[in-house]
């Protein structure tokens, strides 16, 4: 019972005291009055705005900041990495699985004998420690500035070499000798 | 022969002999064996001396080329003076001898080894990270711990087209050789074919076939085990994965009965390859290519992963619960009218449990796990006159004979291990080989390369052949007297197979059958028989005259007739036999065997029948009967790893378990029992074949249920007198050889009828 007539009594006391329209109003008017003080402050720019309006503005990331990975290719268009799986064996997480295969003068991914056929990052599971890139000899593996990496569901977390490598240069891809030109039909208009 | 140069330095192949010698390695004085390298005396005392060619199973002969292992050497006078030599000595050549001085870590030698490796990389790609050799590689291991940083070589690196196909299984990359002639040597010492060379000279030298055709040898694959740069790589594991990747797992080479000391290489429920485990007793370090490269099956597509049942020609899915309640209902129905084939591919608790199955449960005794026209070890005559049903000697023991007689048998074929130690004991331990071979089946073997007999025998005439063996025996007095043997029958039996006469019978010359008998007569001698003899129509008066020739010659434990599938020996102590329990204990009443059983389906009396793995369209001799037998017979259910043509015409098949997943024992040739470890599952839905046997007769109403392979190796020792002290603990590493429990008995001499081939009938292989 002690507790209902303590809440009776609290209740009585905040009614009297909106009773009296002079202590809420000075009350309401001083802390309006603080950010009211900081607004104007920051719009005759007396103060930095640190406030960053994410995610129409985005920070600028350090130089050597390590976030989401990215797989690189040369200028010609050929894939920087030879499957070497040197990067898993760096991993301290076990996050990267890579599978290798040959590569052949009609389908080549890479310069040399080996490319990844399969190369996958578990992004639950990767720490962003960057050895993988310490790891790689050719450079191929390396982690970027792309930060926005929520998700909302655990497969999506699971990249794949298709998300990760860099998008192939329009031209570098395609051997100029797998170009064939096709002469347009005349006689079909 | 006897007094070969070549030896092999192992310190556990050539135990310590009373001769040793004082030598101080490093200031550390030790004594060791006189003569004995002192890479081996080094690792002593814990020195380490690095090297590339040196392998201790290899001749030392073309040794000491890749100059890794300098050391510096002193000998000390008799006086006390130390003088040392003035240039630094190989290691691997360098002799043990009293009074040696040697050091290794002098600022001279760390110079050198530099040097050396430098030189070695001069041309040595640095493509590691393409390299399947690449994190286990002694070249990359042997650059970190003693090689320079930097190289002062800054010229282009030599180019040659990389990835060479050498043979069917090995790929050869020129640039990457540093010509330490491992495996030139390998295939001189070891496996016997002398297929690769050095070819050139000096810089050009390089490793190759003779005018560059295939390289075909049956154990290839060890080559890639032994070279110490990525030169010589798998074709299968090509770029597969690196040896990071990899988690292993302990295994029995399930491709023949040897069974070879193997490790399944896997990642997540694929095998990757097979590597050789050491067991000196059984495969040294080495395997065969079938063995090698022959466990792809294990992760195939084509693997069942939940039961099938045929429904109007077609196949469906069915549950386990499912499964089970068919079998329920159709062996219920068939009551004691049903038979079991198979087991010689499954584990010994399998195949415990597969005969407790039909015994108990069933009660039915129609279990055979034979397909061959061979019938032993069950009916052999070996046992009754020399205590043993399959094989006398040990495979390590083949090493220490003095003569090892052949018989009808492409040893390396048929039992790959057994033809390395056969090899081993004529090039380094000075055996004699006499190679006897049926004609028809072939001219030539790989033994034929290395024997000093070549016996080319008229098929079907091989109790003549011996026959006439043993006259010579007698004429010539070559037979010791033995111990309460009387000789006199067999000798007035043989009287009249003079080498003449038997050579008019079988084609072989007399001087040669002269030449065997005196071979055999060396003492210390063992009898290899292989296929053309356990499917030979009259094998039972071949094996007869084989116990005769050993009894005579003095080695009554010299007999070997092995089976050749995997765990056909343990399925046979298991007692999947129609006429013997587990453990060889005759039953009250014998029930069908393998062509029993297969008549009584073909002729569709046959309630039921379940098949255990066993491939009957591919390995029954006779295809015709099995085909009929398949197809007449009311029900059959089969344990099957895949759709193969024999289960594809079952009823139900039950997806089961291969050696990588599950636990077992199995029991090699010569009766090792050994251990397999499960190392993946590749479906949730496969079982292994004994709970497969547990849950159905627990459904029929039988025994206490297993709960694991462990489980069922505790019964086995209960019920098995010969296993009893055998726990899975003991068996360690190397496995234990099971004993017969009875004392040997005492030999007996017996002639057998010889029967000319045309009544005989010629051999059926």
């Amino acid at each position: 019972m002690g507790f209902l007539t303590d809440l009776t009594r609290r209740v009585k006391e905040t009614q009297q005291a909106l009773a009296e329209p002079a202590l809420g109003t000075k009350a309401l008017a001083t802390g309006f009055g603080i950010t009211f003080k900081h607004y104007l402050q920051q719009q005759i720019k007396l103060r930095p705005t640190e406030t960053i309006q994410y995610p129409e503005e985005r920070r600028e990331q350090f130089p050597r900041t390590r976030w989401r990975h990215v797989l690189t290719r040369y200028e010609n268009g050929l894939e920087k990495c030879i499957g070497c799986s040197l990067c898993a064996g760096a991993c301290p997480a076990r996050c990267i699985y890579v599978q290798a295969s040959e590569n052949s003068d009609d389908n080549r991914y890479s310069p040399g004998e080996r490319y990844a056929v399969k190369y996958e990052i578990n992004m639950i599971r990767c720490i962003f420690c960057g050895f993988c890139q310490d790891a790689c000899p050719t450079g191929a593996i390396v982690l970027r500035k792309d930060f926005e990496l929520a998700d909302y569901h655990r497969d999506d977390f699971l990249y794949t070499k298709e998300m990760l490598l860099e998008p192939a240069p329009i031209t570098g891809l395609i051997p100029l000798t797998a170009i064939t030109v096709v002469e347009p039909a005349a006689s079909s208009h | 022969m006897s007094e070969n140069k070549l030896t092999q330095t192992d310190a556990t192949l050539n135990p310590p002999t009373t001769d040793l010698v004082n030598i101080k390695i490093n200031g550390v004085a030790v004594k060791v064996p006189k003569g004995e390298n002192i890479i081996e005396s080094a690792r002593r005392v814990g020195v380490d001396i690095p090297y590339f060619c040196y392998h201790p199973r290899l001749s030392k002969g073309d040794a000491a080329n890749c100059r890794m292992c300098l050391i510096e050497v002193a000998s000390t006078a008799p006086d006390g003076s130390v003088r040392k030599m003035p240039k630094p000595q190989a290691a691997c050549t360098m002799p043990a001898s009293e009074g040696l001085v040697v050091e290794t870590e002098t600022p001279a030698i760390i110079k050198d080894r530099k040097g050396i490796l430098e030189f070695l990389l001069i041309n040595h790609p640095l493509d590691c990270p393409v390299c399947d050799r690449g994190g286990e590689c002694p070249l990359q291991n042997n650059t970190l711990f003693y090689g320079p940083p930097t190289s002062r070589f800054i010229e282009e690196k030599r180019h040659y087209p990389k990835s060479y196909p050498l043979s069917e299984h090995v790929v050869f990359d020129r640039e990457r050789c540093i010509q330490c002639a491992r495996c030139t040597r390998f295939t001189e010492d070891i496996s016997g074919d002398s297929q690769l060379g050095f070819l050139k000279r000096g810089a050009d030298i390089e490793v190759g076939s003779f005018a560059s055709t295939a390289y075909q040898s049956k154990f290839s694959g060890n080559v890639i085990e032994l070279c110490p740069v990525g030169a010589l790589l798998s074709r299968n594991y090509r770029f597969k994965a690196r040896p990071w990747d990899l988690l292993t797992q302990k295994s029995i080479c399930t491709q023949c009965s040897n069974g070879c000391n193997i490790k399944y290489d896997y990642r997540v429920d694929k095998i990757q390859r097979v590597n050789a485990r050491l067991n000196e007793d059984v495969n040294e370090e080495w395997t065969c290519d079938r063995g090698k490269f022959g466990h792809d099956y294990i992760s195939a597509d084509s693997r069942l992963r939940e039961p099938l049942v045929k429904r109007g020609g077609k196949w469906h899915p069915i549950s386990w619960t499912e499964a089970y309640a068919l079998v329920a209902e159709k062996f219920k129905a068939a009551g004691s009218n049903v038979a079991g084939i198979g087991g010689a591919n499954a584990t010994n608790e399998d195949n415990f449990a597969f005969q407790k199955f039909f015994r108990e449960t069933l009660k039915s005794s129609n279990i055979d796990h034979r397909l061959g026209a061979y019938q032993g070890p069950g009916a052999g005559p070996i046992f009754s006159r020399l205590g043993y049903h399959t094989t006398g000697t040990t495979i390590a023991e083949l090493e220490s004979a003095k003569t090892i007689f052949l018989l009808g048998t492409e040893l390396a074929d048929e039992q790959p291990i057994l033809f390395l130690r056969v090899r081993k004991a004529a090039r380094f331990k000075g055996a004699a080989i006499v190679n006897a071979l049926d004609r028809a089946v072939a001219d030539t073997t790989s033994a034929s390369d290395f024997a000093d007999v070549d016996l080319l025998y008229r098929p079907g005439t091989e109790v003549a052949l011996l026959n006439g063996v043993l006259n010579v025996l007698f004429s010539k007095e070559l037979v010791a007297a033995q111990d309460g043997l009387d000789f006199s029958g067999l000798q007035s039996a043989v009287a009249e197979w003079t080498p003449e006469k038997a050579a008019a019978e079988t084609g072989v010359s007399a001087e040669s059958i002269v030449r065997a008998a005196e071979l055999l007569a060396r003492g210390s001698v063992a009898v290899i028989a292989g296929k053309t003899v356990t499917e030979h129509a009259y094998y039972t008066d071949i094996a007869a005259v084989l116990a005769n020739l050993v009894i005579a010659v003095g080695s009554p434990a010299g007999l070997n007739i092995p089976v050749t599938d995997f765990n056909a020996q343990g399925a046979a102590d298991m007692g999947v036999l129609p006429d013997y329990g587990p453990g060889y204990t005759p039953v009250a009443s014998a029930g069908l065997n393998t062509r029993g059983i297969l008549q009584a389906a073909a002729s569709g009396s046959l309630g039921a029948l379940w098949i255990v793995g066993a491939e009957l369209l591919e390995q029954y001799a006779d295809t015709k009967l099995a085909e009929s037998a398949l197809e007449n017979c009311q029900f059959i259910v089969m344990n099957a790893l895949s759709l193969t043509p024999t289960a594809s015409m079952a009823d139900l098949i039950l997806p089961v378990a291969s050696a990588a997943e599950k636990d077992g024992t199995v029991t090699s040739c010569e009766r090792r029992i050994q251990r397999i470890y499960r190392a993946f599952d590749i479906s949730g839905n496969v079982k292994p074949d004994w709970l497969v046997f547990t849950e159905v007769a627990e459904l029929l109403g039988g025994g206490a249920p297993y709960v694991s392979a462990r489980d069922i190796w505790r019964d086995i020792a209960q019920t098995i007198p010969t296993h009893s002290s055998i726990t899975l603990k003991s068996l360690g590493e190397s496995g234990i050889r099971w004993q017969y429990a009875h004392p040997a008995p005492k030999p007996t001499v017996a002639a057998a009828p010889y029967k000319a081939p045309a009544a005989a009938g010629t051999s059926r292989a």
